[in-house]
């Protein structure tokens, strides 16, 4: 409840946008908005919002083996999931075999293992890859992953034209806030730009890239940050794409972005308007887009992650309600919904269920999605949508002034500011100055967080993986492996030759993907953390 | 590592942290007593700002010695946060790539109370160090401003890294700090501005040419090519040959003598200070000074 | 109380790259006096045990978001009793259920701090424990 001391003081929003008590329309800039579907898009990248087509609802799951996620999927797309969303283990996504020392306590933790394609025709057994879009989020080892999603489909005789889906594939924001990096910034740079010049070619209804800012909101950054780091990668892999003879009108309309959206209802609604609009310029005027598709600034949201809490964590289907909200007021292309327990655990299907229906119940009985941006012209959202515009532009010039993006990683500042960030919310929270219902407010005294059904893995799993893993090398046409492999290791050492057509040789060989990475790892060395702090 | 050499490590470990803690009594009463050197290791002194590159560099050193079967000892300081007197120690982890190597042993240290590059009771730290039987050992300094002038004094060889963009530094520094190194190197070359920094140095260095038989320090560009370590490492052998033949160690060791009184005394006048009622320090600064000498 | 001069190491083992926690309570150590060394993401136990004996720490805070923090404490543990070391004391903390307590603490972690602890708590807890 808003004290009257509250009051005097001002309030702001959580990016530090003053909040009037009450806007008028003379403190707005008078720009036109423009309509749906035209520029510069800040109602919205479609003339009929999603009447015209219903945002994607795209679970993160995956778990354990190949086999229990195929499950998983089955029963997903069984509930009225539209869309596949695949959650690798951490040995995996960093590039090791289940059998190497770094990997053995994580095989199959956090998300499936997917050494090599025995695996990846198992995790699809009985699922049509034409008839679903996939979504993998993977980023290190991106594009032999990829590569291994094509050759499935080329074995499966499923032409590689009709593969919809996304791959995260956006390496500057792991070397920031989620840490699955396995290369040094230029050969990542150069795996990136294969796979988008590979997909624009192959696979052209597949997303190569989901440029994230997910990650590093969820790791403690403002929303106005997390769009203008986001931003700022967004044009590195640009300008990588173009300094390798890519043409911005054929690879721009495959770019997509992933964002979090936390628990200010309409800052996060602005926070997309503002940045379809910046989107849209900046290809237009600096790179000379022509194509209106290359000014879409299409994205996906997650609702949840680190605005849940494991103290009352039924509250936390209210949350997620209002994240999901604000999603479809900025107009996502698709989302994902936490589940309540998931701050906490791998989520119970019952859990998971309702996170779905939360979707279900905003798209089809709230009647938010029945006209395109039903905030638009509020003083309020044009309010805010300008003076967020402002800010993200402020941040994405204090990138550049610094040296550009990817010194700014390699040196740490980025890594560093997110660090203070993180901290400067906690003690925000820690202090009551922000509020967290049943955490720093309305918490009942010496409340344990309790918590209902606990998905637990079944400890024979990872036996299970290495005893597969082993017969698939053991299987396999050993000098065609080794063979693909060294045309792998050749092909790196040259600056510009397009890996993916070898990546994807390595995999139908049954090349796992510790091998390809080790591979390349021996021509191009390993990423060095700054691990600078304060 | 033998569970020899792993005990080994952890009672150097522990030697370093009693050394790096003592009080100026306790270094007093144990002066002179321990810590026999059987052959004194080769120190390098490593400083320049932070985000030079210093532990990278280190590392880089650090690696060529390793693989001839040598074994080096880092010290490596960072400040200590005149807020909180808490640091974060976070140079170690710039040496990760040699981190294995059993012949390597790497300690961080804060500064505390030293505001000269260096750390308290530094000299017994690099004593415990010399006594492990290291053939060498690197000094890496905190790397902010001119302060870091003592390192000189402490080690054999010192090498002031900067890099590109420290071009505006360098003239500014002029005389004071840029007459303190033996080698000087441009590191991350391959960024803009290497040349003209390297030329900087050079033209600062020409001041004080006309010193016949005087060493004439080197400046060097280093990338992450290994070739510009191999020279980094021909001008660290050729300083110290010149050394050898031309340095008056006993002088060196006056010098040596000269900074380790002082730093005590300093330390001894701070506990003195931080011990003082308030009440005293409203007198006249004479009797407060009189009070303070008579204590000592 | 305070961390002052109290050595303390904040590693992260394993693959799990969510490393915001182990720096905000480095930081939070820093600013409470202690001197704090960070390893960096993706570190093995016996990275972790090497660089705890040669650096002489008070205590080593082990972060861990993946579900592995059974494994790598234990891991960490053993590697610290092989180099003799078993009395640096090994705190663990990140997303842990409830549940799971018992069992660190069983097998020797000394403390044990979740996300959503107050900061200042976390601290007092340990100058406590360390003093």
């Amino acid at each position: 409840m808003p004290t009257q001391k509250e009051d005097e003081k001002g309030i702001k929003t959580p990016s530090g946008i003053e909040v009037p008590v009450v806007v008028s329309p003379d403190m707005l800039d008078g720009r036109t908005l423009g309509k749906p579907g035209e520029v510069p898009f800040t109602r919205g990248i479609f003339p009929d919002g999603f009447r015209g087509r219903m945002w994607t609802i795209r679970q993160y799951s995956g778990f354990g083996s190949a086999e229990e996620s195929n499950q998983r999927y089955r029963f997903l797309l069984d509930k009225g999931q539209t869309g596949l969303s695949v959650a690798l283990d951490l040995p995996t996504q960093c590039g090791y075999d289940p059998d190497d020392p770094m990997a053995t306590a994580e095989a199959g933790k956090v998300g499936v293992s997917l050494s090599n394609l025995a695996e990846m025709e198992i995790l699809f057994s009985d699922i049509d890859l034409a008839a679903i879009s996939t979504s993998f989020t993977i980023n290190g080892a991106a594009a032999m992953i990829f590569a291994m999603y094509v050759a499935a489909a080329d074995k499966a005789g499923i032409p590689r034209a009709s593969l919809t889906g996304t791959i995260q594939n956006d390496i500057l924001k792991e070397y920031v806030a989620r840490g699955t990096w396995i290369f040094p910034v230029k050969p990542s740079m150069r795996l990136i730009a294969d796979s988008i010049l590979f997909a624009n070619k192959e696979t052209p209804r597949f997303n190569p890239i989901s440029i994230a800012g997910a990650h590093v909101r969820d790791a403690g950054c403002t929303a106005v940050e997390e769009i203008g780091y986001t931003l700022v990668n967004g044009l590195a892999y640009v300008d990588e794409l173009l300094r390798r003879g890519g043409e911005v009108d054929s690879f721009a309309k495959r770019l997509s972005f992933f964002f979090y959206v936390h628990m200010d209802l309409f800052e996060e609604a602005s926070k997309f308007r503002a940045a379809r609009r910046i989107w849209a310029r900046i290809m237009s005027e600096r790179y000379g887009a022509k194509d209106p598709r290359s000014l879409l600034f299409r994205f996906g949201v997650v609702c949840g992650g680190s605005s849940l809490t494991a103290a009352q964590p039924l509250n936390n289907i209210v949350r997620v309600g209002i994240e999901n909200l604000a999603a479809v007021l900025g107009g996502a292309q698709s989302i994902f919904t936490c589940a309540y327990d998931e701050a906490f655990q791998i989520p119970t299907e019952q859990s998971a269920e309702i996170a779905v229906r939360t979707q279900q119940i905003i798209a089809h009985e709230s009647g938010v999605a029945n006209t395109v941006d039903p905030l638009g012209g509020s003083y309020y959202v044009e309010y805010l949508t300008d003076r967020m515009e402002e800010k993200i532009l402020a941040v994405m010039n204090e990138i550049d002034d610094y040296g550009g993006v990817i010194k700014a990683i390699e040196e740490g500042y980025i890594q560093m500011r997110l660090a203070q960030r993180a901290k400067e919310r906690k003690e925000k929270v820690d202090s009551g100055e922000r509020v967290v219902v049943g955490v720093n407010r309305y918490s009942h005294e010496g409340e344990e967080a309790q918590f209902g059904e606990v998905f637990r893995l079944d400890p024979g799993n990872r036996r299970r993986i290495l005893e597969k893993y082993q017969a698939t090398r053991d299987r396999r046409d050993n000098d065609a492996a080794q063979a693909a492999l060294r045309r792998l290791g050749i092909a790196a050492l040259t600056d510009d030759e397009n890996l993916m057509p070898l990546l994807i040789d390595c995999c139908h060989q049954y090349v796992t993907v510790g091998e390809m990475v080790a591979e390349l790892k021996s021509h191009w060395g390993e990423f060095r953390e700054p691990a600078l702090i304060g | 590592m033998t569970r020899q050499e792993l005990l080994d490590r952890r009672a150097l470990a522990r030697q370093l942290s009693l050394a790096g803690r003592a009080s100026v009594a306790d270094v007093l009463s144990e002066a002179d007593s321990n810590f026999k050197t059987e052959k004194p290791a080769v120190r390098i002194g490593v400083t320049g700002p932070p985000g030079a590159g210093k532990s990278t560099l280190i590392a880089r050193l650090a690696a060529s010695r390793l693989q001839h079967g040598e074994r080096v000892g880092v010290l490596a300081i960072d400040p200590t946060s005149p807020l909180s007197q808490g640091s974060i120690l976070g140079d170690r982890i710039r040496m990760d790539e040699i981190a294995d190597d059993p012949n390597l042993y790497i300690r961080s240290m804060p500064s505390r109370h030293a505001h000269d590059g260096m750390a308290d009771n530094i000299t017994g730290m690099l004593a415990v160090l010399e006594s492990h039987n290291f053939d060498n050992i690197f000094l890496e300094t905190v790397g902010i401003g001119q302060a870091d002038y003592s390192v000189r004094t402490l080690v054999d060889t010192v090498i002031l890294v900067v890099v590109p963009e420290s071009g505006d530094t360098v003239q500014a520094m002029k005389a004071g700090v840029m007459e303190m190194a033996d080698v000087y190197v441009v590191n991350k070359a391959d960024r803009p501005g290497a040349k003209r920094t390297v030329t900087d140095i050079q033209s600062v260095l020409a001041l004080k040419e006309n010193n016949p038989g005087g060493w004439r320090p080197r400046v060097l560009q280093t990338s992450s090519e290994d070739g510009d370590v191999l020279l980094l490492d021909q001008a660290i052998t050729d300083h110290l040959n010149w050394r050898r033949d031309n340095v008056d160690l006993l002088a060196h060791r006056r010098d040596q003598a000269r900074y380790n009184v002082e730093m005590l005394l300093n330390r001894r006048v701070g506990e003195l200070l931080a011990d003082a009622e308030p009440a005293q320090l409203d007198r006249p600064i004479s009797d407060i000074y009189a009070d303070l000498v008579g204590r000592l | 109380m305070s961390l002052q001069g109290k050595r303390i190491l904040i590693a992260k083992p394993g693959l799990d790259g969510h490393d915001v926690g182990a720096k905000i309570i480095t930081l939070a150590l820093r600013d409470h006096g202690a001197d704090v060394i960070y390893t960096g993401i993706r570190k093995s136990p016996d990275y972790i045990a090497r660089t705890a004996v040669d650096e002489d720490v008070d205590a080593v805070g082990l972060s861990v978001l993946s579900g592995s923090h059974q494994e790598m404490l234990v891991a960490t543990l053993d590697q610290m009793k092989a180099m003799d070391a078993a009395d640096i004391k090994v705190f663990i903390g990140g997303t842990i259920p409830p549940d799971d307590h018992a069992a660190l603490v069983a097998a020797g972690a000394a403390g044990i701090f979740t996300s959503e602890m107050n900061l200042e708590d976390t601290i007092a807890r340990l100058e406590v424990a360390l003093a």
